[in-house]
């Protein structure tokens, strides 16, 4: 962790998890490491950290065996003087613990800076709120995720301020993986702001974790006084389970997203595929349809083929119920659209989801694709059984797959499981199972979720593909600087 | 030896050999009338407790089919109904159940309904897996009911691939297969056990009317004639006097045998599930 080559290897029995011959960062600056989920960004953290367990796993860091590396005393400066947040912050709170309690545990005692850690955290207006969560015992639905993961912040702010600004304490490392995952932008960058603030004061080693690239025009907009601290850092696939690390170059972000935005295509406006009514109601509460941020201009949300909509709102709010509105997966109190020249309402039998609409009218792309695919299936397997009564043959499948899939496809791949992909790789395969069928309308569930940039970049071109051939595309993200950059802002709709 | 390093396939194994084992010894110390008795015996409750297995998987799967389909009607009367009967049958102890089946079977053979042996085999086989049917049928429905609260199940829907697809291809075969096989092993135990336990009772006290040998020889019948009453009698008399133990590997076989037969084969089948679940991380 010290800037030096850190070969780190582990595997299970004889398949390799994740193995690289450099796995190090620069002591007392930041680090942004981005990479495709599933690649093994967290485990290789967790090794570091010291969070692993040598019983289960084939573990060495360097030369040492992991027992042996657990062993050294600088590990016991990581943790002590560090802190680790974990991305699912529900698997770090203890339910049986209220969440003041844990707030104030083991090194992390003491309440004298705590309510100024939640005010640069959470907004002023909810500090409130905060300490009624405080009081609470954390159930799955309660905090929210976006309040669970402050949490896990606030602890991580607590251990930072109880770091010696002179002399620095040089061990301490903390970890922050996939921090914003459940943060609205506003709430990331709040997060961000509140980091750069305290490693100007005390100069920690700092590795954050991200999927979200976005985050690097946020620091070039507001914080390029620290580029030259902060490092971004991308990990890649070698094969077999190896992985590197090699430098990511920001502006290759950056100069893409402008490219991106200054060719935003003119709208083919055809014939109308979708128009949901702008007010609807589900489990009790109404939402709103709205053209503009500050919901004044209430509208019917309208699709036509050959256009790519965009629907933005906190989250929580709905965007994915509403996305299952549409495709009849949940019945909504009151709604009605016209969905391919069909009038569909809240009385519309399920029925006729199954035989007009499901992968005919339209198709969805779930969120996560952990959950979206059979990850005992083939990846064959996975685009058998779709509707019109297509089989694809070997070569079509390769040929289909070549066009987002790097490297040599062959009947190997094809037989391959698909919990044995990377999670870059189930989420292409996710868009896929969609969009190989061609569906008048396709809903996109955050489509780039656990993509790295190159597949973040060639599904967008897949999605921007489909779109020029007729296909309407409803966008449901919280990456808003991509899709604000890819859709017109007449195809962009707030929802309520 | 990388077959011995699971704990079910050393289990299998060990039941195996020790069947093995027991045949040999038998065959070299037990009377030739009584080892037939024995191998009929013990062939017939593997083939009745095999049987078993494969009608509680068919009757499981089609239970299963049934409440998906009525679950998903508007019109829930018909999944209510269904529910209450399997509920019903449910209700019954299994060996009460059992019990009262074999009266019907026992009518069959009675009154020349029944003559055929495989037949019997069967109908027999169909009454005991119609009350563990609702331990497989459950098993299936909770792993439905698991995927479909997951987006596995509504992503797939929405791709326009069939329900009978997703239920029978992704949830049965591809992500439950394992648990269903775990599942079994233990029906075959119960099988074994409910089996045994059923023609003991009827074989000691409730057949009085019923000629025995109408009902074929299982490791129950056979544990309950005088024979083996008489064997089992001696190894408590063992207790008190350890100096006949001896005798009871040469003069006490049929009994001792069909004694060992059960408890082993019930006690490797335990530790096979066990394993097989311990090696699946079920």
């Amino acid at each position: 962790m010290n800037g030096q080559p850190t070969r780190v290897t582990i595997a299970s029995g004889d398949r390799i998890i994740a193995a690289t011959d450099d796995f190090s960062f620069v002591r007392n600056e930041i680090t942004f490491l981005f990479g495709e989920s599933g690649i093994g960004k967290s485990m290789l953290c967790k090794a570091v950290y010291g969070l692993l367990d040598p019983t289960e796993l084939d573990i060495t860091v360097g030369s040492m065996s992991y027992r042996h590396y657990l062993d050294i005393n600088e590990i016991e400066g990581i943790s002590r003087l560090g802190f680790f947040v974990f991305q699912e912050p529900s698997s770090h709170l203890n339910p049986l613990m209220r969440i003041s309690a844990q707030l104030r545990e083991g090194t992390i005692d003491g309440t004298e800076d705590e309510r100024e850690i939640f005010e640069r955290l959470w907004e002023n207006r909810d500090t409130r709120k905060v300490e009624e969560i405080l009081d609470v015992y954390p159930k799955p639905y309660r905090p929210s995720g976006g309040e669970k993961q402050r949490i896990l912040l606030a602890m991580a702010f607590k251990k930072i301020r109880r770091l010696a600004v002179h002399p620095r304490d040089v061990s301490a490392l903390f970890i922050f993986d996939e921090p914003t995952g459940s943060l609205d932008n506003r709430y990331r960058d709040r997060f961000l702001a509140f980091l750069f603030e305290e490693y100007m004061l005390r100069q920690f080693t700092a590795l954050v974790i991200t999927h979200d690239y976005s985050i690097i025009s946020e620091i070039y907009s507001k914080n390029n006084g620290l580029l030259d601290r902060i490092h971004f850092r991308e990990l890649r696939h070698k094969g077999e389970g190896r992985v590197e690390l090699v430098d990511f170059h920001a502006d290759d972000y950056l100069t893409w997203l402008r490219s991106t935005s200054g060719k935003k295509n003119v709208t083919m406006a055809g014939e109308p595929v979708l128009r949901l009514s702008s007010r609807f109601t589900i489990f009790g509460r109404g939402h709103r349809i709205c053209r503009d941020e500050e919901h004044a201009q209430e509208t019917d949300l309208l699709i036509r083929a050959g256009e790519m909509v965009y629907v933005k709102a906190p989250s929580g709010t709905g965007k994915t119920t509403l996305a299952k509105i549409v495709m009849g997966l949940y019945k909504a109190e009151t709604f009605s659209m016209t969905l391919v020249g069909s009038s569909i309402s809240q009385a519309t039998p399920r029925l006729f989801f199954e035989r007009e609409v499901w992968g005919r009218r339209a198709g969805m792309v779930f969120q996560h694709a952990d959950e979206a695919l059979d990850l005992e299936a083939t990846v064959t397997e996975t685009f058998a059984g779709l509707p019109h009564g297509r089989t694809f043959s070997h070569a079509e499948l390769i040929r289909f797959l070549g066009e987002i899939f790097e490297g040599n496809l062959d009947e190997t791949f094809l037989s391959r499981q698909i919990k044995f992909l990377s999670g870059g790789q189930k989420q292409r395969l996710n868009l896929l199972r969609t969009i190989i069928m061609h569906p008048p309308l396709i809903i996109l569930d955050e489509p780039l979720n656990g993509l790295d940039f190159d597949s973040a970049r060639k599904i967008i071109a897949m999605l921007d593909q489909m779109r020029k051939q007729g296909s309407a595309l409803l966008l449901i993200s919280h990456n808003e600087e991509i899709f604000d950059a890819l859709v017109e802002k007449e195809c962009v709709y707030y929802l309520t | 030896m990388h077959l011995l390093r699971n704990k079910d396939s050393r289990w299998i194994i060990i039941w195996i050999t020790a069947i093995i084992i027991a045949g040999l010894w038998d065959l070299a110390n037990l009377n030739r009338p009584a080892l037939i008795k024995v191998v009929a015996g013990f062939r017939n409750t593997l083939i009745i407790a095999l049987l078993v297995v494969a009608f509680t998987l068919l009757f499981g799967w089609l239970l299963t089919l049934l409440f998906n389909y009525l679950g998903m009607r508007s019109n829930r009367t018909c999944y209510y109904i269904a529910t209450f009967f399997l509920n019903l049958i449910r209700s019954i102890p299994q060996i009460v159940g059992i019990l009262f089946a074999y009266v019907g079977v026992t009518l069959l053979i009675q009154n020349d309904i029944v003559t055929s042996r495989i037949v019997l085999f069967l109908i027999m086989s169909f009454c005991m897996s119609l009350f563990i049917v609702p331990e497989v049928a459950d098993l299936m429905r909770e792993r439905i009911e698991h995927f479909k609260r997951l987006d596995f199940y509504s992503a797939m829907r929405v791709c326009g691939i069939p329900e009978r697809r997703i239920i029978n291809f992704d949830i049965l075969w591809k992500n439950s297969r394992l648990h269903i096989l775990n599942k079994l092993i233990a029906v075959l135990g119960y099988a074994v056990f409910l089996q045994c336990s059923v023609d003991f009772i009827i074989s000691v006290g409730l057949s009085t009317d019923v000629n025995e040998t109408s009902l074929p020889a299982t490791l129950g019948g056979l544990l309950a004639t005088i024979d083996s009453k008489q064997d089992i009698l001696a190894v408590g008399y063992t207790l008190t006097h350890p100096d006949y133990i001896g005798h009871l590997f040469f003069e006490h076989l049929q009994g001792m045998t069909v004694a060992f037969l059960i408890v082993f084969s019930l006690f490797c089948i335990y530790n096979i599930a066990n394993g097989y679940a311990e090696r699946h991380r079920l």
